[in-house]
């Protein structure tokens, strides 16, 4: 056991615990720790570092029950549920297109196509797309929804001038 | 103009989505429902799979519906609202569903999902839904107003006003010339006189020079007819100057003063709308913000009224006028110096656009270079004990980089251009003399010199007017932007208004009561329940309970910072609303938890609100309030500069201070908020007895985490979610078993 581990025992034991995820009849994804079922939310702990590890398992109260640092060592089901709720817990829109940006006082306007259909929205002005750790941008609008440009420099020719001013 | 008429605009304008429920599905819903009404709403805009589309989730009194497109009309399923039996939402990063779960075990009754600019509309639906769990109504007497608010609240905090054309804004900016109408006229007539004298030497020399100088050389004409009219030129030239010097300095004088009042007017409007703007609005505007439209922006607006309305004006005049003089001179020469002027005046706007995008880009990594300094010079602490000066160093130089090759590219942008520009007017000059040669050797249509010289002459005034109407569509910019700023606040309404003919207590008793009253921040989400309770005066009040239960709502009901949603707060059996707000705060004190001193002497700060007060009143407050002991211990005593820039007190002292301003004030009702909780215990006991002096025989409300200090409290009121969940004295409370405030002072206890 090195010094960082001895320093939080907390998290070995939860690692070590047997988890299983399910999705309830009526909906909800349940876990079961050491017989107990418990309702639970996700929450990806570094959901641009490592989208698909180290996922927190919340309760109704927003307490953690429990991590998942890996899914492959749930069973096929546990982690096929996981997944299910993943790809709605972290999901974000993803832009394969900008139609405009326009300059408004106080505001900037986007106009761009996303894979899940065209959307209007707004950022502040000081407000800069953020580069993610595994390349891409990322925008924040105002009302905090996420869009995600995977990869500016394979956009048209007309999205990459727009972007321009936003990529180094 | 009304929040939902500006929210209604916003949602249409930059969201793109219904600006409220459609009609024709409304009116289906509706039928289907036997005519009941829709109180709230929300747009599902995910389905299934994730893919943005239009579908509904209407909520009624017994029902609620989910209405999905379906084949150009809408598919509306209704389920009894008594079926749902708890309400699970799970927010993710950009996806949350809210799913409605029936009897145990059963698949939900309804799932939406939706993306977080509709989370406000779905959080009142889940709001009002939880309510009905637990067996309270909540209603909502305005579904289009609630959910449009919801939707465009980001925006309009962003940006309170929908920015309208700049032909509107300009307009309304300039009505605040019309006080000023005939400085106006007289700045605006000197600049043409300007521009007009400007159009005469050029002229005068091509004059001379043909019926003059060409003359006498010739022989045509003699030296005594030709000298009084070279005079005659001398001394108009010297009047033209004197008369275009005199009109500079009108122009310039009358404007820049002009501007300076249009500016003062602005200033004195925002700062005056700004005090009697209500507290919400403060807490949706960063004080940086607003200060910086008292300050900066109406600067800006004076070099525009001062220079930028003129010189706009007054090029667009130069240009004309010196076409038509060309023109007028020799058409055929004159085309060649005109035709060319649109293309240069778009070169010059083109050029600008371009270099906005530059700025963009440097500006954008300016940032990246001042957030370095703004992150690391507060926390050098944090750096040097982590021993990060070297990885810092290189995180600066690397932006730092950055942002220089960005200035270079302006740089070479700017450099190339201009040179290019002066070079395209050369070649106009050169194309002029390419023209004119000939024609003067005898080929073509005769030319005289002098009209070629006039020409030459003319030829270096296009540049200036060029330049600024080029420049035009960046200051009418920065002018609009400034103004629209302004204008914001200037429409913001107030919340909370006097009524037509307020009730002036004098003086104010004191009895407090407080008759089922509710309040939601929002409209919807209640943090105050239906609260009742009636105060005599002189009683000392304890409001307790865990945090977000709304004891501080309950003082700035009292305090009249908000009107209560439902039910009434009266003073001394006046509704609040009813009486002159103004009149009824001077009587009422605040003791806040960070009390705020404004820059200033101790005796100035302790003085605020009751100017008048002799040094002796000054004293005995000070006294009273444990302060006089440290003031007389600071450098200058009670004339020692506190506040902002000032000497800095100690949470403790800046307290003590403010609790002698409130004895100072008199105040009849006192608010204490958390007075005692950021000092240490010796401090704390001075605060204390500080405190016991100043509520001697005024009705007090006291917020305190520290049960302990209110032992000596009339009555204790424990609030919880909202409710008066109990009240008694601080024995009654402890006797009841399972009380909240008996379970409080426990916990508190094993903490001691």
């Amino acid at each position: 056991m090195n010094t960082l581990e001895r320093a939080m025992p907390a998290y070995r034991d939860r690692e070590t615990e047997p988890l299983e995820l399910r999705h309830q009849s009526d909906g909800r994804l349940v876990a079961g720790i050491d017989g107990r079922r418990v309702a639970v939310k996700l929450r990806q702990c570094f959901p641009w570092s490592e989208p698909t590890r180290y996922i927190s398992l919340r309760d109704s109260d927003d307490k953690e029950v429990a991590i998942v640092d890996n899914p492959s060592t749930l069973d096929n089901e546990s982690r096929q549920a996981l997944e299910l709720a993943l790809a709605e817990a972290g999901f974000v829109l993803e832009v394969t297109r900008v139609l405009d940006i326009d300059e408004e006082i106080e505001i900037r306007q986007w106009k761009v196509e996303t894979k899940q259909g065209n959307r209007s929205f707004q950022t502040h002005l000081d407000d800069w797309p953020r580069v993610l750790p595994s390349g891409g941008l990322l925008i924040r609008d105002v009302a905090g929804d996420l869009y995600r440009l995977p990869d500016p420099a394979t956009l048209d020719k007309k999205s990459r001038a727009l972007l321009w001013a936003f990529v180094d | 103009m009304q929040h939902s008429v500006i929210d209604r605009e916003i949602i249409g304008r930059y969201i793109g989505q219904p600006g409220q429920l459609p009609p024709a599905l409304r009116d289906q819903i509706e039928r289907e429902w036997g005519n009941e009404p829709v109180q709230l709403y929300a747009m599902s805009d995910l389905d299934a799979g994730l893919r943005l589309v239009e579908s509904w989730v209407a909520l009624g009194p017994r029902r609620l519906a989910i209405a999905r497109p379906h084949n150009g009309s809408w598919d509306v399923r209704s389920i009894d609202r008594l079926d749902i039996q708890a309400v699970h939402e799970s927010p993710g990063l950009s996806a949350n569903t809210l799913m409605l779960a029936g009897a145990p075990d059963e698949p939900p009754l309804a799932v939406a999902r939706y993306t977080q600019r509709q989370r406000g509309a779905f959080e009142n639906i889940r709001f009002v839904l939880d309510e009905a769990i637990n067996g309270r109504t909540v209603t909502s007497d305005d579904a289009d107003r609630v959910y449009s608010d919801a939707v465009a609240r980001p925006i309009r905090d962003a940006q309170a006003l929908v920015a309208r054309r700049r032909a509107t804004v300009t307009l309304r900016l300039l009505k605040y010339l019309a006080p000023y109408k005939r400085q106006v006229m007289f700045g605006l007539g000197a600049a043409a006189v300007i521009t007009i004298v400007s159009l005469v030497p050029p002229y005068l020399a091509g004059y001379v020079l043909d019926r003059v100088i060409r003359p006498v050389q010739a022989g045509t004409m003699s030296r005594a007819a030709a000298l009084p009219i070279a005079w005659l030129a001398i001394a108009t030239m010297v009047g033209v100057y004197a008369i275009r010097q005199t009109a500079a300095h009108l122009r310039l004088r009358l404007m820049s003063v002009l501007g300076e009042l249009v500016a003062r007017d602005l200033r004195a409007e925002l700062y005056e709308h700004i005090q009697r703007l209500s507290l919400s609005f403060f807490s949706r505007k960063k004080t940086g913000s607003l200060i910086t439209r008292v300050t900066s922006d109406t600067d800006r607006l004076w070099d525009f009224v001062a220079f930028g309305i003129v010189d706009v004006s007054l090029s667009m005049i130069m240009l004309i006028g010196l076409s038509t003089v060309l023109l007028l001179l020799d058409w055929r020469l004159g085309l060649v110096m005109v035709l060319p002027v649109p293309l240069l005046c778009w070169m010059i706007y083109r050029h600008g656009e371009r270099m906005n995008r530059v700025f963009l880009r440097a500006w954008r990594k300016w940032s990246r270079v001042t957030d370095v300094l703004s992150d690391t010079i507060p926390g050098i602490k944090v750096v040097k004990a982590f021993n990060q000066e070297q990885r810092e160093i290189g995180r600066f130089d690397e932006r730092n980089e950055s942002v220089t090759d960005e200035f270079n590219r302006i740089h070479a942008m700017w450099t190339t251009f201009w040179p290019l520009l002066m070079l395209a007017v050369h070649t106009m000059t050169v194309s002029v003399w390419f023209f004119a040669l000939p024609r003067l050797l005898g080929d073509g249509a005769a030319l005289s010199a002098g009209v070629f010289v006039s020409f030459l002459l003319y030829t270096t005034m296009f540049v200036a007017p060029i330049e600024v109407i080029g420049q035009m569509a960046r200051t009418m910019n920065r002018a609009t932007s400034s103004a629209h700023r302004v204008f914001e606040v200037l429409d913001s309404e107030p919340e909370v208004r006097d009524a037509h003919e307020p009730v002036k207590l004098e003086p104010v008793k004191g009895a407090v009561s407080f008759e089922n009253v509710t309040f939601a921040y929002d409209g919807v989400r209640q943090v105050l329940r239906g609260i009742s309770f009636e105060v005599k005066p002189g009683e000392l009040i304890g409001l307790v309970g865990p945090s977000g239960g709304g004891k501080s709502t309950v003082v700035n009901l009292i305090a009249r910072f908000y009107d209560a949603s439902g039910g009434a707060v009266s003073i001394d059996g006046v509704d609040v609303r009813k009486l002159d707000s103004g009149h009824y705060r001077r009587q009422l004190g605040m003791v806040l938890q960070d009390p705020y001193l404004f820059h200033g002497t101790v005796l100035e700060n302790i003085r605020y609100g009751h100017h008048e007060a002799s040094l002796g009143e000054v004293i005995a407050a000070a006294k009273a309030a444990n302060a006089h002991d440290f003031i007389c211990k600071l450098g200058q005593g009670y004339d020692t500069v506190v506040g902002e820039r000032g000497h800095t007190l100690s949470g403790g002292e800046r307290q003590r201070v403010s609790i002698a301003r409130a004895i100072l004030h008199n105040p009849r009702i006192l608010i204490l908020d958390e007075a005692t909780s950021s000092v240490d215990t010796e401090t704390e006991r001075e605060i204390q007895e500080a405190l016991e002096r100043l509520i001697a025989g005024r009705t007090v409300f006291a917020i305190a985490h520290r049960l302990s200090t209110l032992r000596r409290a009339s009555r204790l009121f424990v609030l919880e979610q909202g409710k008066l969940a109990e009240s008694g004295t601080h024995r009654e409370l402890l006797a009841i078993p399972d009380g909240i405030y008996r379970r409080l002072y426990e916990m508190q206890l094993q903490l001691a």
